[in-house]
């Protein structure tokens, strides 16, 4: 009967991770939710007509026909209730509408930039962890003043807004240097700058929550007796005091992407880069409905997904959790 | 992070002196001596391409015939052409059109049209290419503002021969020419008209010295060289085709980076260029400047007469010498933007100037105000009249007035203080913008508008500008209401001579600057600031928007 009680045992893990996922499966799905109604709500409140948006931007001269012509085509005849219903089957069905300015597909748009923002981001995550790591590590082995002067160096960092932070590197490193481009196009250059303004900032928060565990760690009983073992610095670093610190960093990662995406409207206009932050922003000056809501979505979308990833991840870090 | 932030605090400063320094070590390491630019620019140059970085917000669509902006115009004035347009001393002359004339009752335009110009898909010009234009602007479903306004006095169009096309009228427009030299009634490929908006948006055809290669959304505008090009005007200093190999047409919203653009030699030219980047490039021997005010109105704040305060015109004259726009203008554009007391822009022939009426004279504002019974002050300063404070909201669109501009709003609003004028600056993005204005919330406002030629006064001024467009939208901000006024404006519009044209529109102007209804500050700001290397710029269409046919770069 020892394969009964296996089964047994096991039932109810499967079930766990069952629940785990089902529950970030509807949570996923009611952040979504609520997202496509605020934005459906909210656009709303600026004044004008979105007819004017379709013909071509606010204070358009547009004749009487054309204005009706464009709510005909768009649905914005219908009461406002049944736009928001028609509007969310359509969402549930996969169907982001037409972008109003852009005349195109709103998924073909997005298409498009994802792939632009999703590289700035991820490099710029992972820049950030490596800077974080490492000053974290460089001033634990470097003692007082070390520690002081990391802990400061990652409190200005954290503190620095975006646009101020790009605008004294393209002072610095475009203008006066001359050492990079500062405008940001495909070369790996021209990613440099606008990489180092979204990891910056990042990595001072990441570091900061990171040190105080990654210290606390290597000064511990069992980093003692690791030591104690014969197992080296680089060792004990490696297999113990970097664990831990890693934790509160990956718990943070979820909120650092969603930051990134923020990050991205200004940091894409600041360095004239093509992305989803960009246009979100002349999307939303142009009162673009459909655009500004697919772009919404997909970063409420991608927020949730890195979210329960990192929820994963923390879950496997640590032994005492329990994996689902 | 509460305790973090004043540390933080602390050390911008210090931060910011540092990199100050640094830019200020980048910037003094002398240039070299650069040529100079337009006159005697020396042997042109084949070859190259050229970036153009624009400030302005990216078109939706290249064919300025749908909606029709300036940064529409920008780009288009590379790739296609106008009927008219205006040679270097600003005088109005046939372009693509070969001729013109008008019936006597000024109801009849008849067009000729140059013989052999062909557009860059292989369509020839002809009467029927410019009429179906002419239909596609008219058209609700091209969804034209400004070129649909252009032409709206045209009743039926005609092509009589190939060459000609009769246009019949509602009433007499002597504006018709001038309207014919704006990019957004520029001539297009017939052929490629018929294509979808989508496919027309992304590559319009036209007869210009480029045409459009690619356009990568909020990347470039890929333009290259028409090798077939003819100008409609030989130019006995350059025949054939422009120098230039292609153009890369970028979007660089933000203005400090696209400066940084300009210095690092990424770009050759940049728009929208601001007076403290000016300022600092007049420094800089590598770099030059252009500076090409628009056509159509000055900039200028409008009083709006529809309700109180305003509807009392001694308020509105006592609020035109109250605040100093000399004084601002003179702190905050460093002087590029000479002051206005027009109407109309410095480049129209037409414009009248009253520059005594706009004195500061807070003395006088101080008389005018009591003798308009604003006499009690309340707790603030502020003058009061039957308990209501002196008080004026002015929506500012943060789109349309730069930086420097808003600044000098502010400054505006001090010196009203001084004379217990209270005005509420309301800082606001287009869309609620245009709603303040649509609900008659708002004392005062400054919004542009560009137009070739002193029709744009009807526009501004007239009655008939006060009823509003579907959209809500209505040109005559100051709602000025008056008889005699439409009337000068009818007139001035409608007749077929010349002196009579001039005489009605300067009576017009006269009219609205001595009733108090705008206070004109500078002309529509239109600089450019472009790399030494880069030879012959300044060649500009009607609407001052700058042509590259001449440019060249120099290797």
């Amino acid at each position: 009967m020892t394969i009964a009680s296996d089964t047994d045992r096991r039932r109810p893990r499967i079930w766990g991770a069952a629940r785990w996922l089902l529950g970030k499966l509807v949570g996923g799905i009611f952040v979504l939710w609520a997202v496509a109604t605020a934005i459906f709500f909210g656009i709303r409140m600026i004044p004008g007509d979105p007819a004017e948006a379709i013909m071509g931007g606010p204070g358009s001269q547009a004749s009487a026909e054309a204005l009706a012509q464009a709510r005909a085509d768009y649905g914005l005849d219908e009461p406002l209730v049944i736009q928001y219903l028609t509007s969310l089957w359509r969402l549930a069905t996969g169907d982001l509408g037409t972008s109003y300015s852009l005349k195109s597909p709103v998924s073909e748009v997005l298409g498009e930039l994802v792939p632009a923002t999703l590289v700035l981001a991820v490099l710029a995550l992972l820049v950030a962890w490596a800077l974080a790591l490492g000053l974290a590590v460089a001033s634990t082995r470097s003692g007082k003043l070390g520690m002081a002067l990391g802990s400061g160096l990652e409190i200005v960092s954290a503190a620095v807004p975006h646009f101020w932070l790009a605008s004294v590197l393209i002072m610095f490193f475009a203008t006066a240097l001359g050492w990079l481009p500062p405008v940001s196009t495909n070369s790996p250059a021209g990613l440099v700058l606008p990489v180092a303004t979204l990891a910056l900032p990042l990595a001072g928060f990441l570091g900061q929550v990171m040190r105080d565990t990654f210290d606390e760690a290597h000064r511990s009983s069992f980093a003692l007796s690791a030591r104690a073992r014969g197992e080296s610095e680089t060792g004990v670093l490696l297999r113990h005091s970097l664990r831990h610190a890693a934790l509160p960093g990956i718990a943070l990662s979820g909120w650092a992407f969603g930051s990134l995406l923020s990050g991205a409207v200004v940091v894409e206009s600041i360095f004239a880069r093509p992305g989803l932050g960009r246009s979100l922003l002349s999307a939303v000056t142009a009162r673009d409905i459909p655009l500004v809501t697919g772009v919404a979505l997909l970063s409420a979308g991608a927020y949730v997904l890195i979210m329960a990833l990192s929820d994963l991840a923390e879950r496997l870090a640590d032994p005492r959790m329990v994996a689902p | 992070m509460k305790n973090v932030r004043p540390l933080a605090r602390r050390l911008f400063p210090a931060l910011t002196v540092l990199t100050a320094a640094l830019v200020l070590a980048g910037c003094s390491s002398p240039a070299d001596s650069a040529p100079e630019s337009g006159t005697d620019a020396g042997t042109p140059v084949i070859g190259g391409t050229m970036v153009y970085a624009s400030g302005d917000a990216e078109p939706t669509c290249l064919d300025p015939h749908v909606g029709g902006n300036y940064p529409q115009a920008l780009v288009a004035s590379q790739f296609l052409e106008t009927l008219y347009t205006k040679d270097a001393e600003g005088k109005l002359i046939p372009w693509l059109a070969e001729d013109s004339t008008v019936s006597e009752d000024g109801l009849t335009h008849t067009l000729t049209l140059r013989d052999g110009i062909s557009f860059t898909d292989g369509t020839a010009l002809d009467a029927a290419a410019v009429k179906a234009n002419f239909e596609h602007l008219l058209d609700p479903k091209t969804s034209s503002s400004t070129g649909y306004l252009a032409l709206g006095k045209i009743d039926s169009m005609k092509a009589t021969e190939t060459n000609t096309l009769e246009l019949k009228l509602k009433t007499p427009d002597n504006s018709l020419l001038e309207s014919f030299s704006m990019p957004w009634v520029a001539i297009e490929s017939p052929t490629a008209l018929k294509r979808s908006q989508e496919e027309n948006c992304a590559a319009p055809v036209g007869t210009g010295p480029f045409k459009v290669e690619s356009w990568k959304k909020q990347e470039a505008v890929n333009l290259i060289r028409n090798e077939d090009y003819v100008r409609p005007v030989a130019d006995p200093n350059h025949e054939g085709t422009a120098y230039l190999d292609a153009i890369t047409w970028r979007f660089i919203p933000e203005a400090a980076t696209r400066y940084a653009a300009l210095q690092a030699g990424e770009v050759q030219i940049i728009d929208n260029a601001q007076p403290d980047t000016i300022a600092a490039a007049a420094k800089n021997q590598a770099i030059e400047h252009l500076d090409a005010p628009r056509p159509g109105a000055s900039n200028r704040i409008e009083l709006n007469s529809s309700k109180a305060p305003f509807n009392d015109s001694k308020v509105r004259e006592a609020f035109i010498h109250a605040v100093n726009v000399d004084a601002g203008i003179d702190s905050l554009f460093f002087g590029t933007a000479p002051r206005s007391h027009s109407p109309l822009s410095s480049v129209e022939p037409l414009g009248f100037s009253a520059p005594s009426l706009f004195d500061y004279d807070p003395t006088k504002a101080a008389e005018l105000l009591d003798a308009a019974g604003w006499d009690e002050r309340d707790g603030q300063g502020y003058r009061v009249k039957d308990g209501t404070r002196l008080s004026l909201t002015f929506p500012v669109s943060t789109s349309q007035s730069v930086p420097a501009e808003q600044s000098l709003f502010e400054q505006l609003q001090a010196t009203a203080k001084e004379s217990g004028i209270e005005i509420k600056i309301n800082l606001l993005d287009l869309s609620s913008w245009y709603g303040k204005l649509a609900k008659n919330d708002y004392n005062l406002v400054s919004a542009p508008y560009t137009k070739v030629g002193p029709s744009v006064l009807s526009v501004l001024f007239h009655s008939d500008s006060t009823i509003p467009a579907p959209s809500g939208y209505f040109a005559n901000l100051s709602q000025v209401k008056d008889p005699a006024l439409d009337a000068l404006l009818d007139t001035a519009g409608s007749t077929l001579d010349t002196a009579e044209r001039q005489e009605k529109y300067a009576q017009a102007q006269k009219l609205v600057l001595e009733g108090h209804y705008l206070l004109p500050l500078y002309d529509q700001q239109n600089h450019f600031l472009y790399s030494s290397e880069l030879l012959n710029v300044g060649a500009t269409t009607a609407v001052a928007s700058p042509v590259f046919f001449d440019t060249w770069l120099a290797k």
